[in-house]
């Protein structure tokens, strides 16, 4: 198996979640209305497949790793393990004692996957610049850059939901969904080109 | 753990790039250990030594107490 490229695993992975987030936002809220047992059951569960392909992907890009990287991915996995484990917990407990709603459970059970990726992500980024690196490799394009695509889909999401669909509701987390984004991205393009400026003197 | 890795790299001219692709290992992690900022594992270190034709300890020597 062929070592793959921190450009090809990024960009795999954009696309993967950018179907991830489409899919979320499209194709399971038909479930609910869906007649059919079988169409209902292909709805639900449509969003799992491009998560599943990037675990698979993530599995493949560990595999490959050296060992600095693979220290870097381990001490990511375990403290995200942590974080999701004490925010389940807490989520648990609370749901459980009706302090939140009784339809808490379920979201927060859906919540447990991005939480993982994101303090994993977080996590390793920050260790690998401990040890004078970057978080995904030579070959990194600019986190900016990487974020923008995300917010152009779900923007697109966005113009679709109220102006084809007529959804405010998802119009309106498409929306602030894109604009976090966009904030996240010119932050970090900001500090990208403050950091290049510096560089300069 | 101190090293002389850098060193080695430059008598041979190469990048970082150049010695991570012979050492089967990312540019991230030559520099790591170049800079002291990673000890490498014994295999590796075994590797180096192989790559340079140089003894084990006669590249990485340790830290003086």
């Amino acid at each position: 198996m062929s070592r793959i490229s921190a450009k090809s695993y990024q960009r795999r992975t954009m696309i993967a979640m950018t179907i991830y987030v489409a899919l979320l936002l499209l194709v399971w809220p038909l479930a609910r209305g869906a007649d059919n047992s079988w169409l209902k059951l292909a709805c639900a569960l449509a969003p799992v497949v491009p998560v599943l392909y990037v675990i698979a992907l993530m599995a493949r890009k560990v595999l490959q790793s050296d060992e600095l990287e693979q220290r870097t991915h381990l001490i990511g996995l375990g403290v995200a393990t942590a974080v999701v484990s004490v925010f389940s917990l807490i989520g648990g407990f609370l749901a459980a004692a009706k302090v939140l709603p009784p339809d808490a459970a379920p979201v927060i059970l859906l919540w447990v996957f991005p939480v993982l990726v994101v303090a994993y992500s977080g996590v390793r980024g920050w260790v690998a610049r401990r040890y004078g690196g970057d978080s995904c490799g030579d070959e990194n394009s600019p986190l900016a850059l990487r974020l923008l695509l995300p917010a152009a889909l779900i923007g697109a999401v966005a113009i679709y939901a109220e102006f084809v669909k007529h959804d405010d509701y998802l119009a309106g987390i498409a929306t602030g969904m894109a604009a976090g984004l966009v904030v996240v991205t010119l932050f970090f393009a900001w500090r990208r080109w403050a950091g290049a400026r510096r560089a300069r003197g | 753990m101190n090293n002389r890795l850098r060193e080695l790299r430059d008598k041979q001219a190469w990048s970082q790039g150049d010695l991570a692709e012979h050492l089967d290992v990312s540019r991230q992690t030559v520099n790591a250990i170049e800079t002291g900022k990673y000890d490498p594992s014994l295999p590796l270190a075994f590797r180096i030594a192989r790559l340079f034709r140089q003894p084990i300890e006669s590249i990485f020597t340790p830290d003086k107490e």
